[in-house]
C-alpha cells in the first residue's frame, strides 16, 4: 500500500517467495549478539539437521528470545502462538488489512507476511511493548481519550502504524496521518475518531 | 418506576457525558482477548474443507487417508452432522450436497495447522454436478435448477396492502416506474469467524466470535440434544459483527462436532477468504417500484415488488424493512416480497438488514418523482413525512392502527439541511456546470425501530462496593460494555469507574438472544436500570441502621456515599455498608413496555455534497451530514463513533464491496480486501463527515435512550445517488456507482437531447 516501509517489506517478501537466501538486508542491520554467531563454523545442533526448521534469535519488546520455528512460520504466528503476544491480530494474512502491523528494527511491517526467519537478529516492537508498566504510551492515551476504535480488532495495528508515523514525522498534518494509516483497515470505520486520536497522540508525544 | 424523574434529565450525573470506553485500556494495549487469542492446553487446530463445486450432490466421500495421517484427531462429514437444521437456515452443519462454491463439506481437527491442511487434501469426494443458478429472477422460473425439493422460493410471497394501489394510480396526476438494484455485498468483520469448543462429558463450552451467544446456545442444544444448562457460550471481546454474527452459522456446530469426536478442545478460525465466502453477507435486492402523486404535492400510491437473493441456505430475514410504510403518509401502499435461494454464499441480516437497500430504492424514487414534477425534493419530503401523532401500523400488517410518537424526522431534515446549506444545491440538477467538476447536494431520509424487546441482567455489588454487571448480549464495538455500566452507575449513584461489565456469557447472565437490530441499549438497558434500582433499594435498606435508623425513603446515594437527604453530614460510605451486608445480587428480566396505541421509531436524514469529475467519473464526497434521532444520548463519544462509522459503512456500499460472481462457474471473483475495496482512511475523508444528534427522548428506553446502531448505514446509497443527480443530472439506479457507470451515464446524457434534468 502507500506506506514506504511496506513497499520495502514487499521486496523482502518477493525475495522470500523466490526461495532465495533470507532477504534480511533491510532488516538485519542491528544483529543482537546473544548466542553464538550464525555461521558454518557453529557445531550443528539436533534441530539444525531439519532443513525445514530454523533456530533464530530475536528481541521482542526488549526481551531476548531463542526459538526453533518451521521456515514457513510468519512473524505474526511466531508472536501469537510461540511467544503468546496475541495483541497482534491477523485479519487477512496477506498484507491487505494492517491488523498485524508491528515494528522490525523501527520500521512498521505487516507481520503476517514476514517470515519469522527474516526477523532473526532483529528487534521487534509489538503493541504489548508500548506501555511502561501501567503507564500508557501517549499514543495509547490518545486512542483511549478519543475512543479511536470500536471493536478494537484493528487497534493494535492502527497504533503501531501511528507510532511509525510519529517516529519519522512527529508533527504530521491530518492528510499525512490519513496517508500513513491508509494501510490499516478499520471495518467499523471509526476513521474520524482514529484521526482525532493520531493528532492528539502527536501533541501528547511532543509534550 | 422513576421513569418520569429520569426523563427530566437535568440532574443526570453520568449519562449524556463523554466518557472513554471502560474497556479502552484493554483494547489499546492488546490485552483484550478475542476468541482467536485464547489458548487451551491440548487444543487442536480445526480446518474446513471447502468445495470447488457450485451446485453438486456428494456421491461418495472417503476420509480414510485423512484419518490415517499422523496427528489427525478427527474428521467429520455430513454423515457425522446432526440432522437438525441450523436456526434460521435450511442447512445442517454439513450437508450431502453443495449449494454454493466454498461451502464446507468436511472438517478436520489435527495437532497443528500444517497437519490439518494436509489432511484436507487427502479427503476424496465424488460429486454429481448439478446445474446452478445465481440470479434470483432466474431462480424463480419453473425451469431453474432447484436447490431444495420444494423449489427455490423461501416461503410464500410476503404481501402487505394498505388502501388500493390500482385505484390510487388512476387517481394520481403522475405515475412513474423504476427499478433499483443492490448486488450481494460483503458485510463481514475484520476479525474472521472463530470458535473454540470444549466438551466436559456432555457439557459443552463454546467460545465464539458472535453477537448472539443466546441464539448459539439454543442452536447447539438443538444440534446435540442437550439441556440448556449443559451448553455455555462465551463471547467476551468480539471483533465486530454488523449482523453477520447475529444468526447461527455452521462453524459453531462444526467446531463442537470436531471437539466431540476428537475428545479434545478444538479451535476453528476462518481465513479471510473463508470469512468472505462463508459468513452471512448483505443480500441482493431487485426493487421494482411504481409511485403516483397528486398535483397538490401529496404522495398517493406506492407499489413495490422486491426480489431478494437469499443465497444458499439463509431463511429468516431478507427483504424490506419498513421504509415504504413508515416514512411517508401514503394512503395506498402495496409491497410484495419474494425471497429466493440461489447458488451463491449465504446472506443474512447485516447492518440495517434490508433497510439500506429499501432506503436506496424509496429515497431515489421520491427524488425522481419530485424531479418529474419540478418539486423541490426537501420540500416534497417535508410535506409528506410522517410526524408525531400520525397514524402508523403497530404490527406487520398494513392497517395503520397505532399513533406515531417521539418522531423527529422533520427536525432531522431541517437541522441537516441547515448544516449543509441546502439552498446551495443546483435548482436545476446538472445545469450550468460547465467545468470538468460538477457539484451537487442530495438528501435521503430513513427510519427503523429503536430496539428493545426482552432484556436481562444480573448485577452483583461486592463487599467493597465495587459492582459487576453481567449480561449475555455482547459489545461488538457498539460500546455497551460502557453505556450499560453508565446506566447502572447513574441509577445506583456509584462512580462509573467502580462498575465493570462481563458481557456475552450465557451461564452467568439471564438469557438474551444477543446484540442486533438496535436492541441492546433499550432491551438490556431497561433490565440494567431495574436491577440497579433493586440493588440501590437493598443498599439503602442496609444503610438505614447505620444512620440512626433513617428510613430508606429519606436516603440517597451519590458517588458511592449514602446520605440522609438534606443532611449531607449524616452519611456512610457504600463500602462500609457492604462490609456489613456481605454482598448484594439483583437480577432483572424485562419485557418491552406496553405502550397501547403509541408506536415509537428512530429516524434520521443524511445530506451529501458531492463533486463528480466529468473526465474521470470519480465521485468525491465533499461534505456529509448525518442527522439522527437516538433519543437521549448516553455517551456522546460512543454515539458519534457509531454514527460516523455506520455512515461510512453506508457510503462504502456506493463505491465497492459488491461480491462479484462468475456467471460461467458461480465462483466469487473478489474474495479478498484488495478487490472488495472496503474503505480506508483515504476513501472518505472523515473530516467531511459530521454527525448531528437531534434532541429527543424515548418513551421506551432507559433514561430516554433509543438504539441507533443500524440506522446510520441506511441512507448513504440514496443520499449519494441523489447528490450525483443534482450535480450531473444522471440517475444511477444500481450500486455500486463505479466510475465506468458514471462515465457511461454522462455520455448517454450527452446523446439524449431534451432529457429532463
Amino acid at each position: 500500500m502507500a506506506n514506504d516501509d511496506r513497499e520495502k517489506l514487499s521486496v523482502s517478501r518477493r525475495a522470500f517467495l523466490k526461495g532465495g537466501a533470507l532477504a534480511t538486508g533491510a532488516l538485519s542491520s542491528t544483529l543482537i549478539p546473544l548466542g553464538p554467531a550464525e555461521g558454518a563454523d557453529r557445531a550443528p545442533e539436533a534441530t539444525d539437521l531439519d532443513p525445514r526448521r530454523s533456530k533464530i534469535e530475536l528481541k521482542v519488546n526488549g526481551v531476548a528470545y531463542r526459538v526453533d520455528v518451521p521456515n514457513t512460520t510468519t512473524l505474526a504466528t511466531l508472536l501469537r502462538e510461540e511467544l503468546h503476544l496475541t495483541g497482534t491480530k491477523v485479519g487477512c494474512d496477506r498484507m491487505q488489512c494492517g491488523a498485524c502491523t508491528v515494528h522490525v528494527n523501527g520500521r512498521s511491517v505487516y507481520s503476517c507476511t514476514v517470515p519469522a526467519v527474516d526477523a532473526a537478529g532483529t528487534e521487534v516492537l509489538t503493541i504489548e511493548g508500548l506501555a511502561k508498566g501501567d503507564t500508557l504510551h501517549p499514543i495509547q492515551q490518545a486512542f483511549v481519550e478519543h475512543s479511536g476504535f470500536q471493536c478494537g480488532f484493528c487497534t493494535s495495528g492502527q497504533i503501531m502504524s501511528t507510532k511509525a508515523l510519529l517516529d519519522r514525522n512527529p508533527q504530521p498534518t491530518e492528510d499525512e496521518a490519513r496517508q500513513a494509516l491508509s494501510g490499516n483497515l478499520c471495518r467499523c470505520s471509526a476513521y474520524k475518531k482514529i484521526l482525532e486520536s493520531v493528532m492528539t497522540a502527536s501533541r501528547l508525544s511532543r509534550a | 418506576m422513576g421513569q418520569q424523574a429520569n426523563r427530566s434529565g437535568g440532574s443526570l450525573k453520568v449519562l449524556g457525558k463523554r466518557l472513554p470506553n471502560l474497556d479502552a485500556v484493554e483494547r489499546v494495549t492488546g490485552r483484550a482477548k478475542y476468541v482467536g487469542d485464547i489458548d487451551i492446553p491440548g487444543m487442536l487446530v480445526g480446518r474446513a474443507l471447502r468445495s470447488a463445486q457450485t451446485h453438486a450432490r456428494i456421491v461418495s466421500i472417503d476420509t480414510s487417508k485423512a484419518e490415517a495421517l499422523p496427528g489427525v484427531k478427527a474428521v467429520v462429514t455430513y454423515k457425522d452432522a446432526p440432522k437438525v437444521a441450523l436456526w434460521g437456515h435450511r442447512g445442517y452443519v454439513l450437508n450431502d450436497r453443495v449449494r454454493f462454491r466454498g461451502e464446507a463439506v468436511a472438517g478436520v481437527a489435527a495437532v497443528d495447522a500444517e497437519t490439518a491442511e494436509k489432511a484436507l487434501k487427502l479427503i476424496a469426494i465424488q460429486y454429481e454436478v448439478l446445474p446452478f443458478v445465481i440470479d434470483p429472477e432466474e431462480a424463480m422460473k419453473a425451469t431453474a435448477s432447484k436447490l431444495f425439493e420444494d423449489g427455490n422460493q423461501e416461503g410464500q410471497a410476503r404481501i402487505l396492502t394498505r388502501g388500493d394501489v390500482a385505484k390510487g394510480f388512476t387517481e394520481s396526476d403522475k405515475v412513474i416506474e423504476r427499478m433499483y438494484h443492490c448486488p450481494t455485498m460483503w458485510s463481514g468483520s475484520l476479525e474472521p469467524r472463530c470458535a473454540i469448543a470444549q466438551w466436559d462429558g456432555d457439557r459443552l463450552t463454546l467460545w465464539a466470535s458472535t453477537q448472539a451467544p443466546g441464539r448459539n446456545q439454543d442452536n447447539l442444544c438443538a444440534l446435540f440434544n442437550l439441556p440448556d444448562a449443559n451448553v455455555r457460550v462465551i463471547a467476551s471481546y468480539v471483533g465486530s459483527g454488523f449482523g453477520t454474527k447475529s444468526a447461527n452459522h455452521m462453524d459453531e456446530g462444526l467446531t463442537a462436532l470436531l471437539a466431540r469426536k476428537a475428545r479434545r478442545p478444538v479451535k476453528l478460525q476462518y481465513s479471510r477468504e473463508e470469512e468472505i465466502l462463508d459468513s452471512n453477507t448483505r443480500f441482493e435486492t431487485k426493487f421494482y417500484a411504481k409511485v403516483g402523486v397528486k398535483k397538490d404535492m401529496s404522495l398517493h400510491s406506492l407499489d413495490v415488488r422486491c426480489i431478494t437473493n437469499l443465497g444458499a441456505y439463509h431463511t429468516r430475514l431478507g427483504g424490506l424493512g419498513n421504509h415504504c410504510t413508515h416514512v411517508y403518509r401514503i394512503p395506498n401502499v402495496r409491497t410484495e416480497q419474494y425471497r429466493v435461494h440461489t447458488n451463491i454464499p449465504n446472506t443474512g441480516p447485516t447492518r440495517g438488514v434490508g433497510d439500506p437497500q429499501e432506503c436506496f430504492g424509496l429515497e431515489s424514487l421520491i427524488d425522481e418523482i419530485a424531479t418529474e414534477m419540478g418539486w423541490e425534493p426537501l420540500e416534497f419530503r417535508l410535506k409528506n413525512i410522517k410526524r408525531t401523532g400520525d397514524p402508523i401500523a403497530r404490527g406487520g400488517a398494513g392497517t395503520e392502527d397505532g399513533r406515531l410518537v417521539t418522531q423527529v424526522l422533520d427536525k432531522c431534515l431541517e437541522e441537516g439541511a441547515a448544516r449543509i446549506q441546502w439552498s446551495r444545491r443546483n435548482a436545476t440538477p446538472g445545469a450550468g456546470q460547465t467545468g470538468p467538476k460538477m457539484r451537487g447536494i442530495g438528501v435521503a431520509a430513513t427510519e427503523r425501530g429503536g430496539g428493545g424487546g426482552q432484556g436481562g441482567t444480573t448485577i452483583k455489588v461486592f463487599k467493597d462496593g465495587s459492582v459487576v454487571l453481567f449480561f449475555a448480549s455482547t459489545d461488538i464495538g457498539t460500546g455497551t460494555r460502557t453505556t450499560l455500566p453508565m446506566i447502572a452507575a447513574e441509577t445506583m449513584g456509584v462512580p462509573v469507574s467502580s462498575v465493570r461489565a462481563v458481557s456475552g456469557d450465557t451461564e452467568l447472565a439471564p438469557y438474551e438472544g444477543g446484540s442486533f437490530g438496535n436492541r441492546t441499549l433499550q432491551g438490556t438497558g431497561r433490565a440494567v436500570e431495574a436491577a440497579s434500582r433493586e440493588c440501590l433499594r437493598q443498599i439503602l435498606a442496609a444503610a438505614g441502621p447505620m444512620l440512626n435508623n433513617a428510613a430508606p425513603a429519606d436516603l440517597e446515594m451519590q458517588d458511592g456515599v449514602i446520605r440522609v437527604k438534606g443532611q449531607p453530614d449524616r452519611n456512610v460510605a457504600l463500602s462500609a455498608v457492604m462490609v456489613r451486608r456481605g454482598n448484594i445480587v439483583a437480577t432483572s428480566i424485562t419485557n418491552q413496555p406496553q405502550t397501547g396505541m403509541d408506536v415509537e421509531r428512530t429516524s434520521g436524514a443524511h445530506f451529501a455534497e458531492v463533486e463528480v469529475d466529468r473526465e474521470t467519473g470519480k465521485v468525491q464526497v465533499l461534505k456529509y451530514i448525518a442527522a439522527h434521532d437516538l433519543g437521549r444520548p448516553m455517551n456522546l463519544t460512543i454515539v458519534e463513533n457509531q454514527l460516523e462509522g455506520g455512515t461510512i459503512q453506508g457510503l462504502a456500499l456506493t463505491q465497492g464491496e459488491e461480491m462479484r460472481f462468475d456467471p460461467r462457474t458461480g465462483a466469487c471473483l473478489n474474495a479478498n480486501f484488495l478487490d472488495l475495496k472496503p474503505p480506508t482512511a483515504l476513501d472518505f475523508d472523515p473530516r467531511m463527515l459530521e454527525a448531528i444528534v437531534v434532541e429527543n427522548e424515548s418513551i421506551l428506553g432507559p433514561y430516554g435512550a433509543k438504539g441507533l446502531g443500524e440506522n446510520p448505514t441506511h441512507p448513504g446509497m440514496a443520499a449519494i445517488a441523489n447528490a450525483i443527480f443534482n450535480a450531473a443530472g444522471i440517475r444511477l439506479r444500481e450500486v455500486p456507482f463505479t466510475r465506468a457507470d458514471i462515465l457511461k451515464a454522462l455520455s448517454e446524457q450527452q446523446t439524449t437531447p431534451g432529457r429532463t434534468a
